[in-house]
């Protein structure tokens, strides 16, 4: 157990947000004892939307998101408590419609502009892998700054909170201290948000505070108890999450849910039990649970430091999976790191994932711009391995735009789906078999007769793809999804209407496009809509319940259902299996 | 020089004028009650003479060298006090506030929160939790604060709302003796007459359109009085 610590504590990445979230835990905390006393709570909710519509508007307009947030989320800080002070509008709706409306700013902007990327994913759920060595050093001051001004100001700030207008009478300038207090608390969140997620950030504020409510009985021992919570619990969730490979955000408000609920029976207990005895063995007992749980969750670490003996690749996606391991055959490990029926394009690779990338010989990955975290991950890393990106080896096309209405935008980027195109894999195929031979060169005369095998089966799949073509002159198919076998479409001249562009996670289909594409299945008869594999073919089965068409699946080999995965299927049978579905469709 | 002195004040709440051309003097030592009906303006004087509100118009002066900040406030409790955790000794080193000069408080300012805690009989609490005491308690805790913010005036909003009778005239003695063997300043919003004409040297009567200020004897004898008493003979 203590080797698999040490070994996710030797990485850099969980290393720098510890440090971050120990110390934003910390500040939040802190504050968080004033601002639920005060009965500000929703005072961090509303804070971080703020920051996520303000991240999305800096990410848009290109600007660093820190720096551009920060100050927004200063004033709208002020705002919020402007308005509870002297507006006619009250504290809860006051948060509310700032909030709201951030947010609903910020959703306007991204659709606008990018989509829905992993970035603006980030900031909604947070990412343990966005803290760089700047955001260490830049919340190691803020966290020093807000700690040092609450100890200096903690006798202010708890007559502050306990009776506003005592301090006030009394000649305290509580405005001030208000002010202090949203200021310290703006900055914590904006922060905090980007590991925490902006719909979760605002618990760290308010759990913590709460718990120690529950037992402690001075406000001293609350805030003393409320920090020892807070950093506790976000150690042990930042370990589960790990373990687990859940979300680091929402696992450090589980375990802050489970201390709220001990602390609350211990509460209880201390409140109605009137026998001593009786009590003490209650309280003893639930304390000695909790502790048990909260030894559990470390020691149930099974990451291991075991090397393997056999060479190593790790894909990201399901067809370079399976090129691999077409290619390895029984020499090589081939793992993949989308686990079946994972939503691919807001993919973040779990810490587990990059200890397994680290500690791999062969990583294949898309190249593309979803996959930012490569680069974080080969630079940051000190391990050796070879990293095959897709989009590298192929000729690219550019995301289709044909229907979006960000044509002035974005020109450059590029579809990622490379391998759709058998020509593609071809290519692909060739690159991996090369890292292959080159890390492992005693099986090189295997894996190399394993390649040509396999590249001529490709052969046949792109002979059949372009009889196809030939055969499908003048007609075209309808998909009524998101749509990422555009390569396969081009280099085999199918022509094609999607009802979105591309495959990126546009908001809202538009249902202008919808509508045209419904008036042309029915007058040029189109037999068969599409969908694609895994997503819910909301849009498709509307248009085939509107127009009587058929229903049909395509695969885009990215991810894989279980079901599929354990059938056996590989990526030349879910070609065919998309030759079948189009050929029936074109006929 | 009175210790406050209010010269043609008009005061508004929500943009309603409750208070017009309003004139007084409290003189050290006095121990003062408002009275009146709802929506009188009695809270909103106490707030204005807190510094707590602007004044429409007027003068409200503090003299013999009470600064504003000098002054001990009791108020009803607020709903969010009910639930706070803090420890009485907590609460009541809190009214030494304004007096800090340095990070922490000094041994002076702790003296003199042990020195109030014992006027009041509250520093056997010191350590309990504010919000599990009695209404009573809770209230002796906080004029314990209020001690620890002043050494010449305290004002009291209503200070014995919900508690029960014997408690009630508890706290009544309690301030009569602040007011008589410390010397300290007594205003107190009250609703209720009888105890203010027992305790009071000085009746401050706000009705909606008119005003009485005079000693208590000349209150009994005052029209206010029998018109607001005149209904059912004692209010």
């Amino acid at each position: 157990m203590l080797d698999a610590v040490t070994l996710l504590f030797s990485q850099g990445f969980l290393i720098r947000a510890l440090v971050v979230g120990v110390l934003i835990s910390l500040c939040s905390a802190l504050l968080g004892v004033s601002l639920v006393l005060k009965r500000f709570s929703m005072i961090g909710d509303g804070l971080s939307h703020v920051g996520f519509g303000a991240m999305a508007i800096a990410c848009a307009a290109g600007v660093a998101p820190l720096y551009f947030s920060l100050p927004i989320v200063l004033v709208a800080a002020f705002l919020l408590l402007r308005m509870n002070e002297k507006g006619k509008i009250k504290g809860d709706a006051a948060i509310a419609l700032i909030s709201t409306g951030a947010l609903a700013a910020g959703i306007m902007v991204t659709s606008m502009t990018t989509g829905m990327n992993v970035d603006i994913y980030n900031y909604m759920f947070g990412s343990i892998l966005t803290m760089s060595n700047d955001d260490v050093v830049l919340s190691a001051i803020i966290s020093v700054v807000v700690s040092a001004l609450f100890v200096i100001f903690y006798n202010e700030i708890f007559a502050v909170t306990f009776d506003e207008n005592f301090a006030r009478a009394t000649g305290t300038k509580t405005s001030l201290y208000n002010m202090l207090i949203a200021g310290l608390t703006a900055v914590t969140i904006v922060i905090g948000m980007r590991m925490m997620g902006a719909l979760l950030i605002s618990s760290l504020i308010i759990f913590p505070a709460v718990t120690s409510m529950r037992v402690c009985k001075s406000f001293r021992s609350v805030v003393l108890s409320s920090a020892v919570i807070s950093v506790l619990c976000f150690v042990l969730g930042l370990i589960f999450s790990v373990e687990y490979e859940t979300p680091t955000g929402a696992s450090v408000v589980c375990v802050n849910i489970v201390f709220l609920f001990f602390f609350t029976l211990i509460g209880r207990a201390r409140a109605t039990l009137k026998n001593t005895h009786l009590k003490r063995a209650v309280i003893a007992l639930l304390a000695a649970l909790l502790f048990t749980a909260v030894a559990v969750i470390p020691s149930l670490t099974t990451l291991s430091l075991d090397k393997k003996e056999k060479i190593s690749v790790v894909s990201v996606g399901f067809a370079e999976y399976d090129f691999a391991r077409q290619i390895a055959g029984d020499k090589g490990e081939v793992s993949m790191l989308l686990s079946a029926g994972q939503e691919s394009h807001t993919y973040e690779p779990t810490p587990a994932d990059i200890i397994k990338i680290e500690q791999c010989d062969v990583f294949v990955c898309g190249g593309g711009e979803s996959e930012a975290w490569v680069e974080r991950i080969t630079d940051s890393t000190s391990s050796q391995f070879t990293v095959v990106k897709m989009m590298e080896v192929c000729s690219l096309v550019e995301s289709d735009h044909e229907h979006s209405h960000t044509d002035e935008h974005d020109h450059g980027e590029y579809d990622e789906h490379v391998w759709t195109s058998p020509v593609n894999a071809k290519l692909i195929v060739s690159a991996v078999s090369d890292a292959l031979c080159e890390n492992d060169g005693a099986n090189a005369d295997y894996y190399r007769a394993n390649t040509e095998k396999y590249l001529a089966e490709i052969d046949k799949l792109d002979s059949a793809f372009r009889e196809l073509g030939r055969n499908a002159e003048g007609k075209y198919a309808v998909i009524g999804d998101r749509f990422p076998l555009r390569y396969l479409m081009l280099e085999y001249n199918i022509e094609y209407h999607a009802a979105y562009s591309g495959c990126s996670a546009a908001v809202e289909v538009n249902p202008v496009t919808i509508a045209k594409l419904n008036d042309m299945i029915e007058k040029d008869g189109i037999s068969t809509v599409f969908k694609v594999d895994l997503s819910n073919g909301n849009v498709a089965r509307s248009m085939c319940e509107q127009t009587g068409a058929r229903l049909d699946t395509l695969y885009s080999c990215h991810v894989v259902s279980q079901e599929l995965l354990d059938s056996g299927e590989t990526y030349a049978s879910l070609m065919y299996k998309n030759l079948e579905a189009l050929s029936l469709a074109l006929k | 020089m009175s210790l406050i002195s209010c010269r043609d004040v008009c005061l508004s709440y929500e943009n309603n004028t409750v208070i017009k051309n309003l004139s007084f003097n409290v003189e050290a030592g006095d121990y003062l009650c408002i009275v009146g009906e709802n929506g009188s303006g009695k809270s909103t004087l106490v707030k204005a003479m807190l510094g707590l509100k602007e004044t429409a118009s007027g003068h409200l002066h503090f003299g013999e060298g009470i600064k504003k900040g000098e002054i001990g406030y009791l108020a009803q409790q607020t709903t969010a006090q009910k639930d706070f955790p803090a420890s009485v000794y907590e609460v009541v080193i809190s009214g030494c506030l304004a007096d800090k000069r340095s990070l922490f408080y000094t041994k002076k300012q702790k003296a003199l929160v042990k020195e109030n805690m014992e006027k009041l009989d509250v520093f056997s609490l010191k350590s309990r939790c504010f919000r599990e005491l009695s209404g009573g308690q809770q209230q002796r805790v906080l004029l314990a604060r209020a001690l620890c913010a002043t050494k010449k005036l305290i004002l009291l909003d209503e200070p014995v709302t919900g508690l029960d009778p014997v408690v009630t005239s508890e706290l009544y003695s309690i301030i009569r003796s602040i007011n008589r063997d410390y010397g300290i300043t007594i205003v107190m919003v009250s609703h209720d007459l009888d105890a203010a004409i027992k305790n009071a040297s000085h009746i401050l009567h706000l009705s909606k359109n008119d005003y009485f200020y005079g000693t208590v004897e000349n209150y009994l004898s005052s029209d206010i009085y029998s018109s607001f008493t005149g209904g059912d003979g004692n209010a």
